[in-house]
């Protein structure tokens, strides 16, 4: 796998689009956004629980993902 | 001793200590009366108080609480020890009282940012600002549609409350002003925003742009999501807080609500920056603001138990423009 760097605002945001058409059925994501990576960025996905379908980059920009569990209304 | 001989021996010296007039425990003249409103004499008279205690795992000793002075070596005491056969841990810990409330669950006049608040059929969440109607100016108290209109259930006119019902407030005692308006809460399709907007009643006062502990609140508009860091909020629940922003542009947020599960696109993540989390249950309406310039930056609504650097969760909230843009308000700091 080739190194991944941080992003522009303009490539994360086309990244995220696509990372979003790529799991549009899983029922384990709970959010998709941006997120910092270095002095650039990158896609941020939200998890119920663990999902091994999050690709790691999306066409050279890195995909972060972490487990936030059930949100809630404060 | 054992657990179970620990528990023998409390429950058999809690009747002794209990059937003993406080007088007789007073030996000495430790309670000398003196004379002092009625009122304020305590019906329960401070004495001892008896649990267990575990100074090492598997070894209990039974715990003697002394709540006065001079009572540590009274034959009552002295009994104890001889029946506890030395296997007891006193200590004096004096006058007991509650804890006090934090302020921002407490009943304020003026009304100030980070209070509790509510429609009057909600437990509690917080007041986040104070706005203006971009048509006609007028002054109303922002939070969100799930505290102010309970879920899109309340109606114009609803009494709020502060502090809110669950923090002991009652109409119309602390009744503050009424429900004014709201953004709907879709079930299908997509949220961008959870807010609403109060009137306030005649003569209540406010300050608009304290935040009190920390500073005042800036009437400049903050940066876009993308180039702000770290962020403060005053909470209902958890007070004054700091937390990081770890994701912006954030679509397809799933939040759990009373009517099922609804989506928000163009949220704001945020992390607690210290080992705490950045927001609880309560603190809903918070505004949170730039830790910078004091700038409004977004309107907390929702969370989780999990994820952050510190894994004490996350904190979402709608950007502030897309709040004041749905609701037709700006910032009011005067």
């Amino acid at each position: 796998m080739r190194a991944v760097t941080g992003a522009t605002l303009d490539e994360a945001r086309a990244a995220k689009e696509r990372v979003r058409a790529a799991l549009a059925d899983r029922p384990e994501v709970t959010g998709i956004g941006i997120t910092r990576h270095g002095d650039g960025y990158a896609v941020k996905v939200d998890l119920v629980r663990a999902c091994t379908a999050v690709p790691p980059e999306m066409g050279g920009v890195p995909v972060h993902s972490e487990i936030v569990g059930q949100v809630r209304k404060r | 001793m054992r657990l179970d001989s620990a528990r023998a021996l409390k429950a058999q010296l809690l009747e002794e200590v209990t059937s003993v007039p406080a007088a007789d425990l007073s030996a000495g003249g430790v309670w000398s009366m003196t004379a002092r409103p009625i009122e304020d004499v305590d019906p329960v008279a401070r004495t001892l108080a008896l649990g267990i205690t575990r100074p090492t795992p598997g070894d209990y000793r039974l715990a003697l609480r002394v709540q006065r002075r001079g009572l540590e070596n009274t034959r009552q005491v002295d009994g104890i020890r001889r029946k506890a056969r030395g296997e007891v841990d006193v200590r004096y810990v004096g006058h007991v009282v509650k804890q006090a409330l934090p302020w921002e669950q407490t009943r304020k006049r003026p009304l100030l940012i980070g209070l509790s608040v509510g429609h009057y059929k909600i437990t509690a969440g917080t007041l986040g600002a104070f706005v203006r109607l971009r048509k006609g100016g007028a002054l109303r108290v922002l939070s969100n549609n799930h505290v102010l209109a309970d879920e899109n259930r309340g109606k114009a006119g609803d009494a709020i409350l502060q502090p809110g019902a669950y923090d002991g407030g009652k109409s119309p005692r602390d009744r503050i002003g009424t429900l004014d308006g709201f953004v709907k809460l879709k079930t299908a399709g997509v949220n961008l925003v959870d807010c609403a907007l109060a009137a306030l009643d005649p003569k209540v006062t406010f300050k608009a742009a304290a935040l009190t502990g920390v500073g005042t609140l800036s009437s400049a508009t903050a940066p876009p999501a993308e180039e702000i860091d770290l962020v403060e909020k005053i909470g209902r629940t958890t007070g004054h807080t700091r937390g990081r922003v770890t994701a912006f542009e954030l679509d397809n947020l799933v939040v759990g609500y009373d009517q099922g599960n609804l989506r928000f696109d163009g949220q704001i993540e945020i992390e607690g920056a210290s080992t705490e989390p950045f927001s609880q249950g309560g603190d809903s309406g918070s505004l949170i603001f730039t830790s910078l310039g004091h700038e409004a930056a977004a309107l907390l609504f929702a969370g989780g138990d999990q994820g952050g650097s510190n894994g004490k969760g996350l904190t979402f909230a709608n950007p502030i423009a897309a709040v004041f843009d749905q609701l037709k308000a700006n910032l009011a700091t005067k």
